[in-house]
């Protein structure tokens, strides 16, 4: 296998950020690497079972069923259902990022896997009655609905340049 | 008992996958180890992306000064203001659970909902996760996204604004106003 640096590089850049606001305010590093990790724990579970997915889906969902839901050949479908699925997909946004490429691998359109992402985020309909209980319905509705559509404009569009 | 429930119910998807490898052994062994090992190789390549990532979380989520932003989000929502809350959105970290209370407190202190809206969108783009989506879909994609991510948190709430004001009563207001006839 072939040894991939961006990961060490990354780790690099950040703790160089951490010793920078470590000098300047001491407190303050502990406590934001403290609350990083505790969020990293509460979601490992989920990370784990996201990524027992996508092993699941290389090894046992055929290219050929990706292809007709999420293909190219498709067109306006599969960008509806890329972001329908990324509208009820309930998990951590950094999960979308493996699906995804799987999904890509498979055979899925650029456009349609870009709004799946876009609605992985921006769209909750798990999180829309909380949003409506902070917000009010019609805004939840509203900001709901055209963001949809904004996965969709912007799947276009990420399709369009790539 | 009612602890484990609650762990079942936070965990959902833990149980499901579960279930699913347990079916996958059972009908097709070969298949769910090499599945077990095409996710392992999946975990094993992003998980030091991944602990930096929410290394660098903690570290957004402790610097930014959210209340002296909320200050300054307080008021207008002309184009300039909207890209200060794009600008915001970018950087905010958290999940919707603390996130939404957050914009609402903004809210209360004056925001107008195109400034709310527009941090949420661009709360899509995420700045600590772009390695990890990097890594996994490349440069070219990453970037597109993210730039019409940010066009789309202006245009949003450009457009938010209007409809939010026009009077279409929904269920809930039906509900809650008593219905007067000028």
């Amino acid at each position: 296998m072939k040894f991939d640096p961006t990961g060490l590089i990354y780790l690099t850049v950040v703790g160089i950020a951490y010793a920078v606001v470590a000098r300047r305010t001491p407190a303050k590093a502990p406590a934001a690497a403290k609350a990083g990790i505790k969020q990293l724990a509460s979601i490992a579970p989920t990370f784990l079972a996201v990524f027992g997915i996508v092993g699941l889906f290389e090894v046992f969902v055929p290219p050929s069923a990706i292809e007709r839901w999420l293909g190219a050949s498709s067109g306006v479908s599969s960008l509806f259902v890329g972001a329908a699925v990324g509208s009820v997909a309930a998990g951590p946004p950094p999960a979308a990022f493996p699906i995804a490429a799987t999904l890509l691998e498979g055979g899925a359109w650029t456009a349609a896997i870009a709004a799946f992402i876009v609605s992985w985020v921006l769209v909750g309909v798990a999180s829309l009655p909380f949003e409506a209980q902070t917000f009010g319905w019609r805004f939840a509705l509203l900001r709901n609905g055209l963001s949809f559509v904004a996965a969709m404009v912007i799947g276009l569009g990420v399709g369009a340049v790539l | 008992m009612k602890r484990a429930i609650e762990l079942a119910k936070k965990e959902s998807l833990v149980l499901v996958v579960g279930a699913l490898y347990l079916w996958a052994g059972i009908a097709a062994p070969d298949k769910a180890v090499a599945a077990l090992a095409a996710s392992g190789r999946a975990l094993v390549s992003v998980a030091l992306i991944i602990f930096s990532v929410f290394l660098a979380l903690g570290l957004f989520g402790t610097l930014v000064d959210k209340q002296a932003i909320g200050r300054r989000l307080g008021h207008g929502s002309g184009f300039k203001t909207l890209l200060l809350a794009a600008g915001f959105g970018t950087i905010l970290v958290g999940p919707v659970y603390a996130v939404f209370p957050l914009l609402k407190a903004f809210r209360d202190h004056g925001a107008r909902p195109a400034v709310i809206v527009t941090i949420i969108t661009a709360w899509a783009v995420k700045v600590p996760m772009i390695p990890l989506e990097v890594q996994f879909l490349g440069w070219g994609f990453s970037v597109t996204r993210i730039v019409l991510t940010l066009v789309a948190a202006v245009v949003l709430g450009l457009v938010m604004e209007p409809l939010l004001r026009t009077r279409v009563p929904v269920a809930e207001e039906l509900a809650a106003e008593p219905v007067t006839i000028d």
